[in-house]
């Protein structure tokens, strides 16, 4: 048997009611199934192509404990014939009885869930079932955007292709209070990849757009030239001197300053003593300029969403305002915990347990130009690209491996390699200086530059 | 335990007979290769948090691949579903990249030669059931609490998995492989005036769950995060800048994984992206160093009986005393390169394509006495544990982060350092190699792999080295 978008609310509640039959008291079940294409291009021939049909059920099952409590687990399989389904059931329910009750343990009813109104509204402000690409459409996209990155310069001299992806999800959630809401989802992207110089002065760089619909894609030319030109901007770079520096990073790499945010004010995480903002709730954590929101629909936003991973209607949260930070990010058991307020943050995919996470970040802009800003700050480093994972989730201590261009005189001088940046996101975040007016999104988070100092650079 | 027995026979999921049909119409006769790849797959897992086993989870993962490729190009369908029209349908999108033309002739689906197995084919969690594992995290809970009044948390899981996998090739060659991978995790969070620091430690591999619960390793571990979580409370500013670098052995060989590894997988190469394109039969490391990719190693996290494409695993001599001599090789990229494939075709599962990947990468030992090399520093990092990694195999440029490492001054050290990324590139840093200690230790089976958004669990190892020159993220100038 397959799951379609039909039989998911049948499967759901077949699901719920083996759940039940085996002994649990509280069940809640999400259900997804996907298709994808996809489809590479490299130098101007198809280097693959793929199609995805996935479908899956996830189930998180409470009982009661002997002992008095909730306890609970979770399962999913991939195998929703009816045997597949029974037997799913059977599973979650024993592991939930060797689970430990937990009295704080939210069972998955009584919810804040959006009313029939609400998801009928929804369904239609939001009705994505279909990216507007077929095969041949993502093919032509994917051919023309790396025919145009491999002629950008004679710089360019290799590629490693083009890639046009398209497809749709159908995702549906029940919880066994009642609830019940499905909705689908739909997306294309576009990227390419190219490479300039040759031997050991090789330098590759991307670029790279999702949107809801193929029409909404920006064109293909927008990234092969943006992909091209950044590869050969980046040729013979330079290392720097090791010392304090002021920092412009762009939207691209300042978008990694935002997931640490969210990373440190996941509200599990602060429950758990392992964030280095656990203690700084309603503290100015940044400067008075800066305001942040979790915004679960927002026209631009490929998160948004109206209700969680356990049923519960999203909202708009004011994460930082003036600088100051307002909330955590919780699901119904940290906001139980933490005495606060839901937020609408439960996430959740087939596999695991249910984590935390937000709809659409946003990061408003601040007025000044990129331009302004390099020039405003005179002498430091643009950083475009940032890798490793050099980041302590506790303290807050960061050293990550960076490239960019040097900053001369207010303006950019060349390109520098090889070099780390080093502090503790805290001082970060409170040393911002300036943002910019550049607001960039990238699916589900906007984020401009951003200038920070008295972060130290080691290079030569 | 390593047996010169095949797995049992093990039946497939799908009716011989659909999958024939499957694979007729998949193929068409001027297809260069093509495979079916048939998984099911079990992952439990259990978690301790706040002195409570609550995260109890479960699932089961199965579907099949179909591939086509043809030249440079690859045709791929996956599907969740097992019934008929489902896999037919993904045996006709697979081959939309070639163009329309005869199929192969019908093939009858046989089984390949037995190959040798490196670890049981059984469900590792057999004989552990749900109850002892939690017993087993709680105990290991309250031993860390023991251990010192400063510890605040203590996180803890056990997880285990089983995949039986099918491969069935173009000629009806059918090739199973079941596949056990264990792995417990231990991480604490202690505190100190105020001050929070975090420890962590971890180990597994392809055996029975029962190796991990019974005995001293899983005690081993706590101790392990524990003395680190409370060593970090000391640490001092890292330095920043370039400065000689002694790495200690095992899990540090991720310099290797990063450094070179990546830039020695076929597809790379053959595409010309590699900064190590162009360097076969050349110097890319100092004389004395011997690289090597062995995914035949009984029970390793890294180790398979054969590839995802049941090409029998290898030992790759990537680097002989210095000279490069080897890429990793899946079956596509070797037949374009004209090479040999290297048993290193390796997919996360059905659901993704075939890549060149490392399995167990370590270097050789030398004959330098690890103290002797510490010993060599007149000023610089001593680096003995280590975070993820990171490289961009086009410019070279490598990252990798430290978790333990001290400030050595006049050979001696002097203080633990806070965690830095340290900086190079994979082209030279071998070459900068100057003492190799005689103390080889592979990694205790934590590693896992990420390369075009595909995960799959890998080894590394390395003696304690010297690199005379490597830059340092450090906060101090």
């Amino acid at each position: 048997m397959s799951l379609t978008i039909n039989s998911i609310a049948d499967q759901s509640s077949q699901l719920i009611e083996a759940a039940k039959q085996y002994g649990a008291i509280h069940v809640d079940a999400l259900a997804v199934c996907d298709t994808g294409d996809s489809i590479s291009i490299r130098n101007g021939q198809v280097e693959s192509v793929e199609r995805e049909d996935a479908q899956g059920i996830g189930l998180r099952a409470f009982v009661e404990s002997p002992a008095g409590g909730l306890a609970f687990a979770t399962a999913s399989s991939s195998d929703v014939s009816e045997s597949g389904l029974k037997k799913l059931a059977k599973q979650v329910v024993a592991m939930a009885r060797i689970s430990e009750p937990d009295p704080d343990a939210v069972p998955p009813v009584g919810a804040n869930h959006p009313g029939m109104d609400e998801l009928k509204a929804w369904q239609a402000k939001h009705n994505r079932s279909d990216a507007g690409w077929n095969l041949e459409l993502a093919k032509a996209a994917a051919l023309e955007c790396e025919q145009l990155a491999r002629d950008y310069s004679s710089l360019i001299s290799n590629s490693e292709g083009a890639d046009a992806c398209f497809g749709n999800s159908s995702v549906a959630y029940a919880s066994s209070d009642g609830f019940f809401a499905e909705y689908a989802k739909a997306s294309a992207s576009l990227s390419v990849s190219v490479i300039a110089g040759t031997g050991e002065h090789m330098q590759r760089d991307y670029a790279w757009h999702r949107a809801f619909h193929a029409d909404d894609l920006h064109s293909p030319q927008t990234i092969a030239e943006e992909a091209a030109s950044r590869a050969t901007a980046r040729l013979n770079p330079g290392s720097m001197e090791s010392g304090e520096s002021m920092i412009i990073f762009e939207p691209r790499t300042a978008t990694s300053l935002l997931g640490h945010l969210v990373g440190a004010i996941n509200g599990r995480s602060v429950l758990q003593q392992r964030s280095f903002l656990a203690d700084s709730l309603n503290q100015s954590i940044f400067p008075d300029f800066i305001n942040i929101e979790d915004h679960p629909d927002h026209p631009d936003g490929l998160g948004n969403r109206l209700f969680d991973g356990e049923g519960t209607r999203c909202t708009l949260n004011n994460i930082i305002s003036d600088g100051k930070l307002n909330t955590f990010l919780a699901d119904r058991y940290v906001a139980k915990r933490l005495g606060q307020a839901e937020t609408g943050s439960a996430s959740r995919g087939l596999t695991g347990d249910i984590g935390i996470g937000s709809s659409n970040l946003i990061w408003q802009p601040g007025n000044s130009t990129q331009a302004d800003m390099i020039s405003s700050i005179g002498h430091g480093v643009l950083i475009t690209e940032l890798i490793g994972f050099g980041v302590n989730a506790v303290t807050g201590d960061y050293s990550r491996g960076a490239g960019g261009f040097l900053i001369n005189d207010g303006k950019i001088s060349h390109p520098v390699q090889g070099i780390t940046i080093a502090g503790n996101l805290k001082d970060m975040f409170a040393n911002i200086e300036l943002i910019g007016s550049d607001l960039t999104w990238f699916g589900s988070s906007a984020v401009p530059s951003i200038a920070i100092s008295g972060m130290t650079i080691a290079g030569e | 335990m390593l047996t010169n027995n095949s797995p049992p026979p093990c039946p497939l999921p799908i009716a011989l007979e659909t999958l024939q049909s499957v694979l007729s119409s998949l193929l068409p006769a001027h297809a260069d290769d093509g495979d079916l790849y048939i998984e099911h797959s079990t992952s439990e897992s259990l978690a301790l948090e706040e002195g409570r086993v609550k995260h109890v989870s479960a699932s089961t993962h199965q579907g099949m691949g179909a591939r086509v490729i043809k030249g440079e190009s690859a045709g791929h369908a996956f599907t969740d579903c097992f019934d008929h029209g489902a896999l037919m349908q993904a045996g006709k999108s697979a081959r939309a990249i070639a163009e329309s033309g005869s199929s192969i002739a019908p093939v009858s689906i046989h089984s390949g030669k037995p190959t040798t197995s490196l670890y049981q084919a059984v469900n590792p969690s057999d004989g552990v059931d749900f109850l002892q594992r939690k017993t087993l995290l709680e105990e290991l809970d309250a031993l860390a609490r023991s251990l010192d009044p400063r510890v605040l948390q203590v996180f803890a899981n056990v997880s285990s998995s089983f995949s039986d996998i099918h491969i069935i090739r173009m000629d009806g060659c059918h090739i199973h492989d079941a596949r056990p991978l264990v792995r417990l995790n231990i991480s604490v969070v202690v505190e100190q005036n105020g001050k929070r620091e975090t420890g962590s430690a971890g180990g597994g591999g392809r055996f029975a769950l029962s190796r991990l619960t019974a005995g001293d390793q899983a005690k081993r571990l706590v101790r392990e995060a524990v003395r680190l979580a409370l060593l970090n409370l000391d640490a001092h500013d890292t330095p920043a800048g370039s400065m000689p670098v002694v790495l200690g052995p095992g899990w540090p060989g991720i310099l290797l994984h990063e450094a070179i590894g990546h830039g020695l997988e076929g597809d790379f190469n053959r595409k010309g992206s590699s900064v190590f394109a162009d360097k076969m039969g050349q110097r890319v490391a100092a004389k004395g160093i011997t690289v090597v990719d062995d995914g035949t190693i009984p029970e390793r996290r890294g180790s398979l009986s054969v590839d995802d494409e049941g090409t029998a695993t290898n030992r790759t001599v990537l680097i002989e005393d210095g000279i490069l001599t080897g890429y990793l090789m899946d079956k596509q990229n070797a037949r374009l390169m004209g090479m040999q494939a290297t048993g290193n075709g390796r997919r996360e599962s059905y659901a993704h394509p075939v890549l060149p990947r490392m399995t167990n990468t370590f270097m050789l030992a030398g004959n330098d006495n690890p103290d002797d090399i510490i010993a060599s520093l007149d000023r610089g990092i001593y680096a003995v544990n280590f975070g993820g990694g990171q490289v961009d195999i086009t410019s070279g440029k490598f990252v990798f982060t430290t978790s333990e490492a001290y400030y050595v001054e006049n050979g001696k050290i002097q203080y633990p350092v806070k965690g830095a990324t340290l900086i190079g590139a994979g082209h030279e840093v071998l070459q900068k190699v100057s003492m190799i200690g005689n103390d080889l230790e592979l990694d205790p089976g934590v590693g896992t792999c990420g390369k075009g958004g595909q995960s799959v669990p890998v080894g590394v190892g390395l003696p304690t080295i010297r690199i005379d020159d490597l830059t340092v993220g450090g906060t101090e100038t």
